[in-house]
């Protein structure tokens, strides 16, 4: 199922919609728990697991101490010893704390032992600019996760997704991180009731379009969708392409879609140096060269940290304005 | 096994420090030291070095007891006046080995411990610096205590401060004494109602004082005639003991015992005895001469050593 | 301070303790011959002079039971009872090793029997293990268990520096986790002595700092481990939460291999009173006199113990290389829906 074949009804925002994925979750599967810092009695600083702690008691939703290694090693030896952790990192930004945990255990613990341990973990996190919270409450981190071996990565950007993102990662056998934007919390959409997956690896096409591919990831899908329709009254019909996988990428999409358009476009919140972007921008080069008009675009943040100040910040998140400039540098018109 | 110690390093070092302040209030300006790998006495007399003089003397780095026997023998050898000790009943024990007599103040760092206090150390190393500067003769303020001494056959000889005992045990293991039903012999200095450990066993059968000249003997294990005496063998732990006979003994009686059996000092398993090897133990007065803290720092307050006039009885 | 355990060690468990030791002891001595002959790929850091806390330790566990093992894990592994073929075929890279030749010595693992890997980042180990008994108290409670099983992280002095250490132990005390957290002090961070690198004398002092018992045992007397082991392990069990044993030891050989690289960090002297504490002789000593072994049957140990060596390297020797064609195998579970 995707977005497109959703029956219109009911309709939750963003947090509403991981709630209930992770919800979905728990009462899916009796091994499946939840740890994190202030995710139980709180509900989480973003309030995004309220009443879970009261539906599942808190054998099951569990309050950690500000310790994200720890909640990392949790996750990896639990999860190695036959339980499904949900685990959350509250910020995206503290990551940093774990990181030791995440990219030396949790992604090679299943290589490094001949493919003889599964790690069944969720990890949930927050990522993003546009609430004044600087630099280390704001950042888009997903390019750190997406160059190690051995971790699946989804970054949600509706409430459908979100929650079909939560539940299939609580499914899968391996690692996953669910990379949320928390720009998007208040985003209202279509949610169905029951349970259901997304496929791994497989990317939406927001809109169609024949001039130019724009993929964007995350909370600029919006922004990107905004641009083309600023583009399509002047004329240009952009597709739109949500990666939703960063890993493993749907590449098949994005190069037929550049068949088809002969024009690229990346957009993405992180910082353009080394971002998944480039990665995007380097397969559209290996793979459709002879498709392309233009040098591949790429609009994202500039290489500095992500500044307080709501006039800097503004600045530094890019936004539909700035990605149809860019889409018409790269077509020549204007 | 031992228990976590509940001073740590810093800890330690301030009790050091508190000692050497009570020290040079007494007077004295010569120190002398064993040194530690983490340099915790170093640390604090890094700091009085514009007042006194301290040297740390030659001593070994096993992280055994061995390292207190042999620092104990260079302070002897460096003619110490008065030593402080910050430990417990082991550190003491070894501290005897290598200085059988020593003019001690004990300071304890653990609330198990029945040989040394808990005293604060600015008063502990003040009274220590009053006997080491002759300010308080050490006849006056310290009684030299018990010990058992412990000959091993075939092997080198040993001691014990407070309690000797042969368990029917046959490792060293993690030390502590376990399991009351294995005890089988014992020897004591002190039998002490109040104190937890072998010591009570015999406290609350016939109390012996350190001050009394006799020992007593505890066989142990049923028999005929005996008695079960619910003592307190370990931190949390009354266990009922079977007293087959228990007596005093003179200074100096012997007692043999035979193994197989391990023998436990002041609390730990020490020595292991195989089968059919003897040991005799035998209580002497001739251990450590402890200085009472108390009674030295009122022998001060008689003299009016700390006072800035003259003494109020005009000596 | 009094045990829960009923008794001493039988004559069968010193048996075990001292064939499980032995096992280590020629497993690391020819281990670090192939690797110096480079017939091994690799560094090894051996445990050489260590097994007494291995084997103590091990002794009281059964394959439901984790570990978690350091960068110096083969000892661990072998105490845990591991298969001298698998574990020399993985030293050698082989398809038929533990880890299929994917993880080598620092990463040697047997999860079958709850040994969830050596590791090449110190302290890496400790949350793992955390993670490993929340599950073991999340099942015993979900089966309507009394009895949990237990993990046990092994880790040394230096790893107790590490801020996951730190967070491991706070968790572990604060969800009473049945774990028994086993530092193996050896008094060196690699070449760094304990003095230099920590502020403590005692690792078991930070017990206070967690709410959880510290207790300190002989680490070269296989006896007192498995005393000081066996105690916190059954408290762990029984849902009395963690306790962290520091088992006070020493590497005899350098930080690695045999010959190591020639720093001179460690008296001759030091090394001397050590070796003259060897755990093996004097457990084999203390065996002969209270009649549980003879000499002769002790040779006889070493002598298996050293044929199931010599058949175990040949097997490794023989053994096939992983096809690079499998390279990418095992980077992620396959799943029907990728």
């Amino acid at each position: 199922m995707t977005a497109a074949d959703a029956p219109a009804g009911r309709q939750l925002v963003y947090t509403l919609a991981i709630t209930e994925g992770v919800r979905q979750a728990l009462q899916e599967e009796p091994l499946a728990f939840m740890a994190g810092e202030d995710v139980a009695g709180a509900g989480s600083v973003f309030g995004i697991y309220r009443g879970l702690l009261a539906e599942f008691g808190p054998d099951r939703v569990i309050d950690t101490p500000i310790s994200e290694s720890g909640i990392i090693g949790l996750a990896v030896g639990a999860g190695a010893t036959g339980l499904k952790p949900i685990v959350d990192i509250m910020f995206m930004d503290f990551i940093g704390e774990c990181m030791d945990e995440i990219v030396n255990q949790l992604a090679k613990m299943r290589y490094m032992f001949g493919g003889k341990a599964t790690l069944p973990v969720t990890v949930l996190t927050m990522s993003g600019a546009g609430m004044n919270l600087a630099a280390q409450h704001s950042q888009s981190l997903e390019a750190w996760l997406c160059h190690t071996p051995g971790l699946k990565v989804v970054m949600p950007a509706t409430a459908y997704d979100v929650k079909g993102a939560i539940i299939t990662a609580a499914r899968e056998p391996n690692p996953v991180f669910v990379v949320m934007c928390k720009g998007l919390m208040a985003l209202p959409g279509d949610v169905p009731e029951e349970p259901y997956t997304l496929p791994i690896g497989k990317a939406n096409v927001i809109r169609e379009g024949d001039g130019l591919t724009i993929v964007a990831h995350g909370r600029m899908i919006h922004e990107a969708t905004k641009a083309a329709d600023i583009l399509a009254g002047e004329g240009v019909s952009a597709e739109v392409i949500d990666p939703l996988w960063l890993q493993p990428l749907d590449t098949d999409t994005i190069i037929n879609s550049v068949a088809k358009t002969h024009n690229a476009l990346v957009v993405h919140e992180a910082v353009r140096f080394g971002g998944v972007g480039a990665e995007i921008a380097a397969q559209i080069a290996e793979l459709a060269f002879d498709s392309l008009d233009a040098p591949v675009g790429r609009v994202a943040a500039p290489f500095s940290p992500v500044p307080f100040s709501p006039v800097l910040e503004q600045t530094y998140v890019p936004n539909a304005e700035r990605i149809a400039d860019e889409a018409r540098r790269i077509l020549g018109v204007g | 096994m031992a228990r976590a110690s509940v001073f740590d390093n810093q800890e330690k070092r301030a009790i050091v420090r508190r000692t050497i302040v009570g020290a040079l209030a007494s007077g004295v300006r010569e120190f002398r030291y064993m040194p530690d790998t983490h340099g915790i006495t170093a640390a604090a007399a890094e700091e009085f070095a514009g007042e006194a003089n301290f040297v740390a003397v030659d001593s070994v780095r096993t992280a055994s007891a061995l390292d207190t026997i042999r620092a104990a023998e260079a302070l002897q050898a460096e003619g110490c006046g008065a030593v402080v000790t910050l430990g417990g009943d082991g550190t003491n024990r070894a501290f005897a080995l290598g200085w059988p007599d020593a003019p001690l103040v004990p300071v304890s760092t653990g609330t198990n411990n029945v040989f040394p206090t808990m005293v604060e150390a600015t008063v502990a190393g003040a009274a220590a610096g009053l006997v080491a500067t002759g300010q308080a003769p050490l006849e006056a303020v310290a009684g030299q205590v018990k010990a058992v001494h412990v000959e091993i056959e075939g092997e080198r000889d040993d001691v014990a401060l407070i309690d000797a005992v042969l368990a029917a045990d046959r490792f060293v293991g993690s030390r502590a004494i376990w399991g009351g039903d294995r005890l089988r012999e014992a020897v004591l200095t002190r039998a002490e109602p109040s104190a937890v450990g072998i010591t009570s066993i015999g406290g609350l059968l016939a109390p012996l004082t350190p001050d009394e000249d006799t020992a007593l003997r505890l066989s142990l294990g049923p028999g005929e005639g005996g008695v079960s005496v619910l003592a307190p063998i370990a931190p949390g732990l009354y266990e009922p003991i079977a007293v087959r006979s228990h007596g005093r003994i003179a200074l100096g009686e012997p007692v043999h015992v035979t193994g197989p059996g391990v023998l436990a000092f002041d609390g730990e398993r020490e020595r292991v005895l195989k089968a059919g090897q003897a040991a005799t133990l035998r209580v002497a007065r001739d251990g450590p001469r402890v200085i009472d803290v108390r009674a030295t720092l009122e022998y001060a307050a008689c003299k009016g050593l700390y006072r800035d006039d003259e003494p109020p009885d005009g000596s | 301070m009094a045990s829960s355990q009923a008794s001493e060690p039988s004559a069968e468990v010193l048996k075990d303790l001292h064939y499980r030791m032995v096992r280590i002891r020629h497993f690391e001595e020819e281990a670090g011959k192939l690797m110096e002959q480079g017939k091994s790929p690799g560094a090894l850091h051996l445990y050489i002079g260590e097994e007494a806390v291995a084997s103590g330790v091990m002794v009281h566990l059964t394959d439901n039971d984790q570990i978690t093992s350091t960068h110096r894990g083969h000892g661990h592994l072998v105490a845990k009872g591991g298969d001298f073929k698998k574990m020399y075929a993985e030293l050698f890279g082989r398809e038929t090793g533990y880890n299929k030749g994917r993880g080598g010595s620092m990463h040697i693992s047997n999860v079958d029997a709850g040994m969830l890997g050596a590791n090449g980042i110190v302290a890496a180990g400790p949350p793992i293990a955390v993670g490993a008994a929340f599950s073991n108290k999340y099942l015993a409670r979900i089966e309507g268990r009394d009895r949990m099983d237990v993990a046990v992280p092994f880790f040394g002095d230096g790893a107790t520096n590490e801020g996951a250490f730190h967070e491991a132990a706070n968790m572990a005390a604060i969800w009473k986790l049945p774990v028994v957290f086993i530092c193996e002090n050896n008094g060196y961070g690699e070449f760094t002595p304990q003095a230099e690198h920590q502020a403590i004398s005692d690792v078991a002092d930070r017990a206070a700092g967690y709410g959880m018992p510290g207790v300190i045992c002989d680490g070269m007397d296989a006896v007192a481990v498995w005393e000081a082991a066996g105690e916190a392990i059954e408290r762990a069990r029984t849902g009395g939460g963690p306790t962290l044993v520091e088992c006070k030891t020493y590497r005899f050989v350098d930080h690695v291999g045999l010959r190591g690289i020639g720093l001179h960090y460690r008296t001759d002297e030091e090394l001397e009173e050590w070796r003259a504490r060897d755990p093996i002789p004097q457990h084999e000593q203390r065996m002969i006199e209270m009649g549980v072994m003879t000499a002769e049957e002790i040779q006889a140990v070493h002598d298996a113990v050293m044929a199931d060596i010599t058949e175990s390297i040949e097997f490794a020797e023989n053994s096939p290389l992983p096809d690079p064609a499998d390279l990418l195998n095992d980077v992620y579970t396959p799943t029907a829906a990728s």
